[in-house]
């Protein structure tokens, strides 16, 4: 993801505070022009940045709306995956708590249950 | 279309009590995963699931809103599949690309990460925002924190 990497999250956050030329973005990093230009580039292709084509330095900026539509959509699928494993832990449980050693369903270890596990949760608990 | 490394968005880690063939099965069986899909707020009757384990196979989940039973269909085909280690697949609508590893941790449960690749699709219509209140809201707090201070590499 654009986003990924710690020197384009730098970029953005420096772009936060206004336009900046590559050479301006260079400044603060151990990096060549080349090396922030490529980071640019990803930024420009994912929509955050846009850079002014008339001028010589060809200032970027940043894309605020897509920077926050990007993030919150990244969000909001991080969260899908925290919530659906937490849902499956409850669910492993129940199937640990009930009907023993089916058949695929693993056998001693899964079905030792940690003493003090609390009781599974109704599936329709979480929903809502 | 191939995934750099970078183009990483998250990787979410889970250590679930229970061993890798089981926790493999449930997130391959539409008999398990009707118990969890979700997401939070919606159901996915099993009838709504549609699984063709294999690469080229379809993924396919129907979830169906708690409130007022809207639908939205998640449309995926597998890339890679090797149970009970490693399942991939790819959503056709915006391309992004999911894969889940499940790592024996050999005490009898298996730690699953699950990592997302591919960028999100514009979201072009005032209603496919409207339902993003929250979401823009922790977005915006995050940008804060990014735009602040100490920006050093």
């Amino acid at each position: 993801m654009a986003l990924a990497d710690p020197t384009r999250v730098a970029i953005v956050a420096r772009l936060a505070g206004g336009d900046a030329t590559v050479k301006e973005l260079t400044e603060p990093f151990a990096l060549t022009q080349q090396a922030i230009s490529r980071h640019l580039k990803v930024l420009e292709e994912a929509g955050l940045v846009s850079r002014r084509k008339a001028a010589q330095a060809r200032p970027a900026s940043l894309e605020v709306d897509r920077l926050v539509e990007v993030l919150a959509w990244v969000d909001a699928r991080r969260r899908e995956w925290v919530d659906r494993h937490n849902r499956l832990e409850r669910h492993l449980r129940r199937l640990a708590g009930g009907a023993q050693a089916e058949p695929g369903f693993g056998g001693a270890e899964h079905s030792r249950r940690r003493p003090g596990a609390e009781h599974p949760r109704r599936l329709g608990g979480e929903r809502r | 279309m191939t995934e750099s490394p970078t183009d990483e968005n998250f990787t979410v880690r889970h250590v679930h009590p229970a061993p890798r063939d089981l926790v493999f099965e449930c997130l391959t069986t539409p008999d398990h995963l009707t118990h969890f899909w979700g997401p939070t707020g919606t159901h996915t009757p099993v009838e709504n699931i549609v699984v063709d384990l294999r690469p080229g196979g379809a993924f396919e989940t129907t979830m169906v809103s708690d409130r007022g039973g809207d639908t939205y269909t998640m449309r995926a085909v597998y890339v890679e599949v090797d149970a009970p280690g490693y399942v991939s697949w790819r959503e056709l609508d915006s391309g992004v690309f999911t894969e889940v590893t499940f790592v024996d941790l050999g005490d009898g449960t298996t730690e699953v990460v699950t990592t997302q690749r591919g960028l999100p699709p514009h979201m072009r219509t005032p209603e496919a925002r409207a339902g993003w209140g929250t979401a823009l809201q922790r977005a915006a707090t995050y940008i804060a924190a990014i735009a602040a201070p100490e920006v050093g590499s």
